[in-house]
């Protein structure tokens, strides 16, 4: 396989949601680094994003009583607004000039996965997107504590249940176990240690509003790790983010997010070192740049929606116009994945999880339904045989294998039916 | 709630639990296929595994209804001696289980007490992936009926897991256990049928990924000429039971079509002697009295009815059923209404070969271990049991040298 176009493509796929038409063969020209300097520098200003408009997500108020005629209008205001969030996220994926920024938010939201479900709210949610947003690419100590006051975490991780007189441990393990150290990086003594120094906090559930409620909190000294002091939420974020094992862990889950699921880190995965500051965009950049970039070992399975996504850049379609929004969420549904509903705390799976013969059969009937709805302008600008040799560089696929090949000739003079097997070929599913 | 499902654990544990072998989908035609031509021998015995994903909380499933600790432990969250169903003077079972307690009555039901090992892991998927491959002092990549896959001879209906993804209990060094997708695949049109079959051929540069995206369409469009229409037939119908306008009465959840495909499949003779099902949600940290009571009420009612379906078919007496879960909870509630991760639980065994009764000792609420039940018996125990009476085939290749028994089994 050519490395120039290997390692374009993963930059594109993996640092952002692809390639719009022409992006791809402009950067094969401009060449790795030039590329690779580019997709990672972030404008101070992204035209096509901003041309989404933000959501009206309001506070909706404490839930009217069962079989109150206030409790209908509530329950479709919940409903609307959640539906409402889930497509101004996925227009922000689909109209950004510059992948980089809605990428890593998408990653954090994988990462400190929280759910509406349980939350029922949308604003507690869509406050917790902005507060990943502005710390995606920024240091990793002030978004632990921003998080650990975000009150949709909260909520989720039952935080405020967590009193001195009864402990809660949900989020304190969490904290340390996926969000912070990783498994086996501490005893359950320190569980119980970290969950006494959460104690105090207290959300509202229609807005996400935190408090601390001094007489829930438990100010005796712990023991933590070996450490024994006296902890508030911001002190115990700075004690844990010091330890190695942070960068370890945030290393091991940007390998497993970005570069392979499947394969081990190597112990030279540069991106441990360059976080030693607690820097994302250090790590960020530093990932980008190693050399398991250019090794063919490392494929990704697009998930769900980076896989819809990329496919509505290439199709110039927007999330929000298609016909229906409803629809398309209830597409994402059955492939298994849809913004602010992880199935759970650990966030979404990864690699073969995503490749059953289930999901291969909606991700076919989904790329039909989104097909029809494109003008397909690129694949009708170009002749049938073009067709065969220029999609790759449409879709930003490195190379079409013989077999893929084979099939699109055979239906390279049909635009609609050529699009569904490219979309759902083993190239453009798979980040080679 | 989060709810923890089999496909969490999968994601969080497919660095830590590789799949030792690739696991082929099969698809509902290859099995009826199978079952028509080589059909499971008659009078075979059959395990069905039922893992229950989250940590289900084992003292309000097994009540000690009459231990005052009990209630004073978990005063928001305890069930009254008059809620629970009792099974003898100290234990009882939640209100839920109505269809259980029937089968217990029967004798049906064997309850083993304070199950778990050594040293136990508080974290969802450490803990389950000890449990799945019973090897709970080091981490290894297979799971133990992977093991038990290998030692067998090759044959990809041996052991079947409902769903798209494979457990890691499966995954064997050299063979393992096969999904299968519920709900039916949809077969497309012949153009497409076709387009997608050549799309989905192997390709020699194809990566490991790019190679199982190819197989998982060509799974989908593989289906012969002759599609045998057992998952079409109505499930079988327990004759116990007045039969309504709707089928057999109970309820609509996934478990339950989990075993409603599994008991079609071994009414229909599928060579199998290995089903894996599961349900998620037992993570109940918060509110739990009603959440754990739907599910127990779900795991009771879709048991009781697979248990009537199988009367209807030559095999009720060939099939035994092990429900497990990663981990109890805390015996003290921890003031949400809900209970904390904690250490062992009870193991549910279940079938007519069955000899029911409580085995294992119950951990005392009295004299607690670091605020944590005490393991009375080691999971390994009750696999060794399985994998002797009820699968019939020598232990040590599955578990090594391993003699603790549960001598729950005929």
């Amino acid at each position: 396989m050519d490395a120039t176009r290997l390692e374009i493509s993963r930059l594109y796929h993996r640092f952002g949601f692809g390639p719009r038409p022409g992006e791809y063969a402009q950067a094969i020209k401009d060449g790795v680094d030039l590329t690779r300097t580019k997709l990672l520098t972030v404008p101070a200003v992204d035209a096509g994003m901003a041309t989404v408009v933000e959501p009206a997500i309001t506070d909706l108020g404490k839930r009217p009583a069962p079989n109150t005629k206030e409790i209908v209008p509530f329950s479709i205001a919940l409903r609307f607004q959640t539906q409402q969030m889930v497509v101004w996220w996925l227009d922000r994926m689909a109209a950004a000039d510059h992948g980089l920024t809605e990428r890593m938010t998408w990653f954090w939201h994988g990462h400190w996965a929280t759910s509406v479900d349980k939350l029922n709210y949308a604003l507690p949610m869509y406050k917790q997107n902005k507060t990943l947003r502005t710390h995606c690419l920024g240091n990793f100590n002030a978004m632990t504590k921003a998080m650990i006051n975000d009150g949709a975490l909260q909520f989720w991780l039952d935080g405020q249940d967590n009193t001195v007189k009864a402990p809660n441990e949900n989020l304190g393990r969490e904290l340390m176990e996926l969000f912070v150290l990783g498994v086996d990086r501490y005893s359950e003594d320190d569980v119980k240690a970290i969950s006494r120094t959460l104690t105090g906090y207290q959300v509202v559930r229609s807005n996400g509003e935190v408090s601390i409620n001094q007489a829930r909190r438990d100010k005796n000294p712990v023991t933590l790790l070996g450490t024994s002091a006296v902890f508030t939420g911001d002190t115990v974020a700075d004690f844990l983010i010091a330890r190695d094992d942070n960068a370890k862990f945030i290393a091991e889950r940007l390998w497993y997010r970005f570069m392979s699921s499947t394969e081990d880190m190597p112990a030279t995965f540069s991106a441990k070192n360059a976080f030693a500051n607690r820097e994302i965009s250090a790590a960020v950049n530093a990932m980008a740049s190693d050399s398991a970039m250019r090794d063919e070992k490392y494929a990704m399975v697009k998930s769900p929606v980076e896989w819809f996504i990329s496919a509505c850049r290439a199709l110039e379609l927007t999330p929000s116009q298609l016909k229906t929004p409803n629809q398309m969420i209830n597409f994402l549904q059955k492939l298994g994945q849809v913004p602010f509903s992880p199935p759970n705390v650990g966030g979404w799976p990864a690699g073969e999880a995503w490749l059953s013969s289930a999901t291969a059969q909606y991700r076919i009937t989904f790329a039909s339904w989104l097909i029809k709805q494109s003008e397909l302008r690129v694949l009708n600008a170009m002749t049938p045989p073009q067709r065969v040799t220029q999609s790759a560089n449409w879709l930003g696929v490195p190379e079409w294998s013989a077999r893929t090949k084979n099939a699109l000739r055979d239906a390279q003079k049909d635009p609609a039916q050529f699009a569904l097997l490219a979309l759902c070929s083993p190239e453009y599913i798979v980040s080679a | 709630m989060d709810t923890v499902t089999r496909r969490k654990f999968l994601k969080l544990t497919s660095g830590a639990v590789a799949v030792g072998a690739a696991a082929p989908l099969l698809s509902i035609d290859q099995i009826a296929q199978a079952a028509i031509d080589r059909p499971l021998p008659a009078n075979t015995p059959i395990l069905v595994v039922i893992t229950l994903y989250g940590g289900n909380d084992g003292l309000n499933t097994v009540v000690p209804y009459t231990d005052p600790i009990y209630y004073s432990s978990r005063p928001d969250i305890s069930y009254t001696a008059d809620q629970v169903l009792p099974l003898d003077a100290e234990l009882a079972l939640n209100p839920a289980m109505k269809g259980l307690k029937g089968l217990w009555d029967q004798k049906k039901v064997a309850i083993v007490r304070g199950v778990g090992y050594p040293n136990p892991d508080h974290s969802h998927f450490s803990s389950m992936a000890k449990w799945q491959t019973a090897s709970p002092a080091k981490h290894i990549n297979t799971g133990w009926l992977g093991r038990w896959v290998d030692s067998q001879s090759e044959d990809p209906m041996l052991a079947i897991s409902l769903g798209s993804v494979l457990p890691p209990m499966l995954a064997g060094a050299k063979r393992s256990g096969s999904p299968l997708p519920i709900g039916g695949l949809e077969i497309r049109k012949a153009t497409l049928a076709n387009q997608c079959a050549q799309l989905s051929k192997p390709s020699k540069n194809d990566s490991k990924l790019m190679a199982a995206a190819a197989t998982s369409m060509r799974n989908l469009f593989s289906v012969s000429g002759n599609v045998q229409p057992v998952l079409k037939a109505p499930a079988p119908v327990d004759p116990d039971l007045p039969t309504t306008n709707g089928g057999n009465a109970g309820g609509d959840s996934n478990l339950a079509q989990q075993l409603d495909v599994v008991s079609k499949l071994i009414a229909a003779g599928s060579p199998t002697k290995v089903w894996s099902v599961s349900l998620g949600g037992f993570d109940t940290h918060a509110n739990e009295a009603n959440a754990q009571a739907e599910l127990l009420g779900v795991v009771s009612d879709s048991v009781t009815r697979f248990m009537g379906q199988l009367k209807a078919t030559t095999r009720s007496n060939d099939v035994t059923i092990m429900i497990y879960s990663e981990f109890g909870r805390r015996v003290v509630g921890n003031g949400s209404q809900g209970t904390d991760h904690g250490t062992s639980g009870p193991m549910f065994l279940i079938g007519n070969k069955v000899k029911g009764g409580f085995y294992g000792e119950q951990p005392s609420l009295k004299n607690l271990y670091k605020n944590d039940l005490a393991v009375t018996t080691d999971f390994r125990d009750v696999y060794a049991s399985v994998i002797e009476k009820v699968l019939k085939t020598p232990v040590d290749p599955t578990l090594g040298k391993w003699s603790g028994r549960v001598n729950c089994l005929g």
